[in-house]
């Protein structure tokens, strides 16, 4: 995957990505949507990940954090399952292709996208068992490797799309 | 936190009574909430303060100086006001992958 350019007349930016990652892209976020409807249901809470992904705002206040569940909870896994779906979606087609396409996003898909990203990167860290951001990955053994790679990608993937908010933004680029 | 005001939790009243300088204390409604974002070992310090300028509107400075007591501190309250939107505030964090809590605001 190369890094997101402007597109020349048009609000929006492409990348070129290999269908390989698309495909990688497409199921994490497709696992992503589904550990999200998992949430909604009875006793998903013992599952690390999802608490790492809907985290309780009021750790302090059981009535509160009660009420908050009730009454809030679902709309922010529909809005994080929204974002994964938007990455879903942009990158599905070029998982099927023979070779790397173009994948173009505006704005508002890119903020999708990172915060899609923000989401994955937090369950793939627990999948990793990521609790101390001082231990390297490489310290962790073979058969993590992979997770690792992917968990490193997605960390790319991420900056790349703040690069390319800020410009959206009409900040300077951070790098 | 630099970007936002403090709110003073005592208020004046009375104040033209005979040049009386009285003070209540607050009700319970009127005491402020607070947002804090913590540290994790998962999200970039440069990602956070780039949410930081993003969704609060902080300069580049401030951003960073947040990002910094977070990631030293362990947390860093980055918004005071009322309870709806800070609680808007930490659901708008964890959209982004970042923990967030809302706590009354010290007296």
């Amino acid at each position: 995957m190369r890094r997101f350019e402007p597109v020349a007349g048009a609000s929006a930016w492409e990348a070129l990505i290999e269908p390989e990652e698309a495909a990688l892209l497409a199921t994490l976020a497709r696992q992503l949507q589904v550990l999200l409807a998992e949430s909604l249901e009875p006793g998903a809470d013992s599952d690390p990940a999802l608490r790492a992904l809907l985290p309780d705002p009021y750790r302090h206040d059981p009535e509160l954090a009660e009420e908050w569940r009730r009454l809030s909870r679902r709309g922010l896994v529909e809005r994080k399952t929204g974002f994964a779906r938007t990455l879903a979606d942009l990158v599905d087609p070029v998982a099927d292709a023979e070779h790397a396409q173009p994948v173009r996003v505006t704005a508002d898909e890119a903020l999708d996208w990172v915060r899609g990203i923000g989401s994955l990167r937090l369950v793939v860290a627990e999948r990793l068992g990521i609790v101390d951001d001082s231990e390297p990955l490489g310290s962790m053994g073979e058969n993590v490797s992979v997770l690792a790679e992917v968990y490193d990608f997605l960390g790319w993937v991420q900056d790349d799309l703040v690069r390319v908010l800020e410009q959206a933004e009409g900040h300077p680029t951070h790098e | 936190m630099p970007a936002m005001p403090t709110v003073p939790l005592l208020v004046e009243e009375g104040a033209e009574e005979e040049g009386a300088l009285l003070t209540r204390e607050r009700h319970a409604a009127e005491v402020p909430w607070t947002t804090t974002v913590w540290n994790d070992p998962v999200n970039l310090m440069s990602y956070v303060a780039w949410v930081f300028r993003r969704h609060f509107g902080m300069d580049a400075a401030a951003a960073e100086r947040a990002m910094l007591q977070v990631h030293h501190d362990g947390r860093a309250v980055v918004a005071q006001g009322n309870r709806e939107l800070m609680e808007r505030h930490a659901e708008a964090m964890h959209e982004y992958g970042l923990q967030a809590t809302v706590e009354r605001a010290p007296a």
